[in-house]
């Protein structure tokens, strides 16, 4: 794609034409708030907090939510404005209305801009802003296990029949992502307890540290197990019970006994 | 029952988009969604569950508990809105004991309000199955719910 120069708080960016400009000035160490957007599950465009004013020279600036504007040639943007400033105060404090007892990000951005709730919400109790990002995750990532149920003011994220669910494998993606701290998920004693079920979880064949659940395990080799992942590493090699610090030790002890790059 | 369900099922190709008419399917001919409904369509058509339950809860047409036999809607639009619909709703919860939402416990008519008929001319509109009811007022109504109550 095109390599095009944005402008972002007087700091030139590279890019290319059409990334979004939340990953641009993320990209450029630059971070714009947001709670409904992750790189890897992009679109949600919900919470409204990643709104900046971008604008063409001379075109005057509109605000518009970064984390799905798309950047093209010569574009300025600008993301921590007075006026921005003070709409994102307004729309944390709706947020805040929507879901008092969110944690996460949500507590973290309402701290950081001195908000609090000055309404008298209607669910005193509640977490969730619905911003869907654990639904796409269970999609993308594991196995559709929930899914937004009801619509309107009874809208809530759960399973089928708000019952454990089968196809759930206890990955925790869900959970991983939610910017409130909805989804409860605790581990103990080698069992992880998320979404009302147990899911036992299987050690680190290198260090013995518990990392995935056995069915998560189960689920990916049934996948994967004949193909291998989509680098081509056999399944087997690969093996997904290795945790996240085991694996980049052998993979950076690996990477000394590879061809050097051109 | 399962028969029912086997042939709903067997009509659609197993793809996604039929996932919807199979359900309004299944809602006329057991006046609501079967948990074995949803079952055998998330295996025929490859459809997560969660999926299914999330359409089957977002439509309104679409019920996951039985409806009454007669099924009375009551139209919330802004015309009949205006026109005194909620007062039709309390003669109702008057007369036959239930808000939208519910069903009469003998299961005769459940209750719903809707957004326009597009009879606005004749505000407030009542639905009751097929018929419409233009102009109704809260004395018409008990002689209008006896009529359909004995079909
Ligand atoms: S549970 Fe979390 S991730 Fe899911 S919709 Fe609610 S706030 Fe978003
Ligand atoms: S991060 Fe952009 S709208 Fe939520």
């Amino acid at each position: 794609m095109r390599s095009i120069t944005i402008t972002i708080n007087g700091i030139e960016c590279a890019c290319r034409a059409g990334d979004f400009v939340k990953e641009v000035a993320l990209a450029h160490g630059i971070a714009i708030p947001s709670l409904c957007h992750h790189s890897a599950l992009p679109g949600q465009a919900c919470c409204r907090l990643c709104i900046v004013e971008a604008g063409k020279p001379g075109k005057g600036k509109s605000v518009v939510t970064s984390c799905v504007f798309p950047a093209e040639a010569g574009l300025e943007v600008e993301t921590d404005t007075e006026k921005i400033r003070r709409l994102r105060t307004n729309i944390l404090e709706l947020l805040l209305d929507r879901a008092p007892l969110g944690g996460g990000a949500l507590a973290g951005f309402a701290s950081e801009y001195g908000v609090t709730d000055p309404y008298t919400p209607e669910h005193p109790d509640e977490k969730c802003i619905l911003c869907g990002l654990c639904v796409k995750a269970c999609e993308k990532l594991g196995n559709s296990a929930i899914s937004t149920m009801m619509r309107g003011i009874e809208k809530k994220v759960g399973t089928a029949r708000d019952l454990p669910a089968e196809d759930c494998i206890g990955c925790a993606a869900c959970a991983k992502v939610c910017p409130t701290g909805k989804i409860a998920c605790t581990e103990a004693g080698g069992v992880r307890t998320i979404w009302e079920q147990e899911f036992a979880l299987l050690p680190c064949p290198v260090c013995g540290k518990p990392h995935i659940t056995g069915r998560e395990y189960d689920w990916l080799k049934a996948r994967f197990g004949a193909d291998g992942d989509a680098g081509g590493t056999p399944f087997d090699a690969f093996d997904p019970r290795i945790c996240p610090e085991c694996r980049r030790r052998t993979s950076s002890a690996h990477a000394g006994t590879l061809p050097a790059s051109p | 029952m399962k028969e029912d369900i086997e042939r709903i099922v067997a009509l659609y190709p197993p793809e996604r988009r039929f996932a919807l008419a199979a359900m309004q399917d299944m809602q006329r001919q057991f006046n609501y969604i079967p948990a074995e409904g949803l079952d055998a369509l998330s295996a025929a058509m490859g459809i997560p569950i969660a999926q299914l339950y999330s359409m089957a809860t977002f439509y309104r047409a679409l019920s996951l508990k039985p409806k009454g036999r007669h099924i009375i809607k009551i139209c919330d639009g802004t015309a009949c809105h205006i026109s005194g619909s909620e007062v039709l709703a309390a003669a109702l919860h008057d007369a036959i004991g239930i808000r939208p939402g519910e069903v009469t416990e003998d299961g005769a008519f459940s209750l719903e309000t809707v957004n326009c008929l597009g009879s606005c001319a004749v505000a407030p509109v009542m639905l009751i199955d097929d018929t419409h009811f233009g102009g109704v007022t809260p004395d018409r109504l008990a002689a209008i719910i006896e009529e359909v109550g004995a079909k």
